[in-house]
């Protein structure tokens, strides 16, 4: 029986490498130099690097905040209203806000479907804070507070106390949410089809509109550049991994003994 | 022994995939209604437009059932997704597929033609074929239909508004961008990926060039930056456009917009009864709107082609076809051409009652234009995005 486990294992782990095998053959025949001369696609990767980026970088930020706000300052509520927009699936958070603020909200100030896509961001935040929000509390919830009391008998100002006492461990929580969400938001669909606009469109819009319309021909573009943004996002994910295995080991010694 | 159970599965399986011939086509329509008695036909098709779902579920299919014995199951799914489903299965050799019938127009029927994803030979095989419009049958969009498809419905492209906001309504295309210089915000049009979109463009273009833009190599850029000057004063500024018709159906029923539009002169009927679109709907034709045909098709992989052939038959039979017509569902015009009708059913087409929204019949037809070639719609994808830009 373990034998089976160990073969479904491998399968499931073959898995990503099909797809990149897969992506790889049928992008063969896309011109990927004209692809990246067609404003289209340069304008749509301006857009989802900023969108992605500003909507990660702020679900982090709030969520170590938030994970803080309760081990820190025990503000336990949190962790009873956090958890609801988990529950919520993407394509249902995108209609909520689409409905709030289809006509401008507060007062008309912030419209949806607009170029700077503040919508889009505010739902991917409200959707990834939570998530981030988990993924660092169980950090926080193994800290070991010695280092936090160490850090304050020393008269270290509160920034100071993070950065020695709190950062250090929070490296590689934050890493993983980090290339989870950028992986995700960078090539979702639902949220920017309702609330983005058609020029330019997000990187997973585009290519499913590619995809889906037209002739088969664009076929291989789309396929083509999701091949290249794989590889993109791995190249990141083992770039970033590798300069911070240093770290994370001493962290993890750290920790057990 | 578990372990063995699963490989022994798994191979079943692969076997069970491969090993399938494609199903034979009977030779005549009395063989093919033998052979699927008894049998279910899943009907591939957009099931956006409930009027269309209701009409099939609720007034077909029951008479499948009780004339031939046949189940209809529909199966709701964008065109586009279910050619290339099939088009994945004839890279995988896959002889057996999940669809046995579809409805099909336009570059994708050009597609699937290209890519010979079609069973052909349809047309002699179905009885009721002899009754259909041979101009509407002949060509798809400027593509010849070559008997690999059928046709199901001819319907005429016009633009609905709300009366009680549109006192003036233009006349013209030249007067429609007048009116949006007088009423900024109101007006929009959905993004040429869309199908409706996109033949919102070609009347633009016919209003322009006329048919000297049937044969153009490109589309001029004057064309492109004359309609990016409508940008300003479209909805939202012309910052986004609706991604479907759907959405802008959905932005004139909440009165954000006072004029929507599409394929289909009689569409806004059965939508003002169920009080979703305003009271003062009413049709607008201006210089010209061009006729589109729809068809329905059966895959090479069929997995029952003699049931599909069956269903074809009887979604041409006269008196279903005009249910279709009626608003009581969908409000679809005829494929059949009223000339080859028998008395009864000739008097039963033109004695249909006239809806409140429908645009009056003779300027429509006055105005009819044949459909361009896929290439323009091609073109037109990718000249717009200057205008979105």
């Amino acid at each position: 029986m373990s034998r089976v486990n160990v073969l479904l294992s491998m399968a499931v782990s073959l898995l990503p490498l099909t797809a990149l095998v897969f992506l790889f053959r049928e992008s063969v025949g896309a011109d990927v130099w004209g692809l990246m001369q067609e404003e289209t696609w340069r304008a749509s990767l301006g857009v989802t690097l900023y969108v992605t980026l500003v909507s990660t970088l702020c679900s982090l930020v709030l969520g170590t905040l938030a994970a803080r706000a309760v081990y820190v300052n025990g503000q336990n509520w949190l962790l009873r209203w956090l958890k609801w927009p988990l529950f919520v699936p993407h394509i249902a958070s995108a209609y909520l806000f689409y409905l709030l603020f289809a006509d401008g909200f507060p007062f008309g100030l912030i419209e949806a479907n607009e170029r700077h896509h503040l919508v889009v961001i505010v739902t991917y935040i409200w959707k990834e804070v939570p998530f981030v929000f988990l993924m660092v509390l169980g950090t926080y919830a193994q800290l070991n507070t010695g280092y936090r009391d160490m850090a304050k008998t020393l008269q270290l100002n509160p920034w100071r106390q993070f950065s020695v006492a709190e950062w250090p461990f929070l490296v590689k929580p934050l890493l993983d949410s980090f290339w989870i969400l950028v992986a995700f938001i960078s090539f979702a669909y639902e949220v920017p089809a309702l609330l983005g606009v058609t020029f330019p469109k997000l990187l997973g819009v585009l290519a499913y509109d590619r995809l889906t319309t037209g002739l088969f021909l664009n076929e291989s573009e789309a396929y083509a550049v999701a091949l290249i943004w794989t590889l993109f996002l791995f190249g990141g994910v083992l770039l970033t991994y590798v300069l911070t295995a240093k770290h994370r080991r001493r962290i993890e010694k750290g920790v057990r003994r | 022994m578990k372990r063995f159970l699963i490989v022994g599965l798994m191979l079943v399986f692969i076997v069970s995939a491969c090993g399938q011939e494609q199903a034979e086509v009977a030779e005549t329509f009395d063989e093919a209604a033998k052979a699927s008695e008894g049998t279910t036909v899943n009907f591939y098709l957009w099931g956006g437009d409930e009027g269309i779902n209701r009409y099939l579920d609720d007034y077909v299919a029951p008479r499948l059932e009780s004339s031939y014995g046949i189940e209809l199951n529909r199966v709701p799914m964008d065109t586009a997704e279910f050619v290339r489903q099939l088009s994945l299965d004839k890279r995988a050799d896959r002889e057996r597929g999940t669809i046995d019938l579809m409805w099909i127009n336009g570059d994708n029927f050009r597609n699937a033609a290209e890519a010979d994803l079609l069973t052909g030979g349809l047309l002699e095989r179905i009885p009721n074929a002899t009754l259909l419009n041979e101009a509407a049958q002949a060509t798809d969009a400027g593509t010849p239909t070559n008997g690999l498809e059928v046709a199901w419905g001819n319907v005429q492209f016009v633009l609905h508004y709300d009366a009680a906001n549109v006192q003036n309504p233009p006349e013209t295309f030249e007067e429609l961008r007048r009116w949006t210089e007088e009423n900024p915000g109101r007006f929009t049009y959905p993004e040429v990926t869309d199908f409706t979109g996109n033949a919102f463009v070609r009347h633009l273009l016919y209003a322009k060039y006329g048919d000297a833009s049937r044969d153009m190599e490109t589309i001029p850029d004057a064309f492109w930056d004359e309609l990016a000057s409508w940008s300003p004063n479209l909805w939202k500024q012309g910052q986004t456009y609706p991604k479907s018709l759907a959405q802008l159906d959905q932005l004139y029923a909440s009165g954000e917009v006072w004029m929507t539009m599409g394929f289909n002169e009689r569409r806004a009927e059965a939508e003002v009864n169920a009080g979703v679109f305003p009271e003062g709907t009413r049709a607008l034709v201006l210089d010209h709107s061009i006729s589109s045909t729809h068809f329905l098709a059966v895959p090479f992989n069929a997995s029952n082609p003699n049931g599909a052939l069956v269903v074809i038959n009887e979604l041409l039979a006269p008196e279903v076809q005009l249910m279709k017509q009626r608003d009581t569902y969908w409000g679809d015009g005829t494929s059949l051409d009223l000339d080859k009708l028998d008395e009864r059913d000739r008097e039963a087409f033109l004695s249909l009652d006239d809806g409140s929204t429908y645009p009056d019949p003779e300027l429509l037809s006055d105005r009819q234009l044949p459909d361009y070639g896929p290439d323009v719609i091609d073109q037109i994808r990718e000249g717009w995005t200057r205008v979105a830009r």
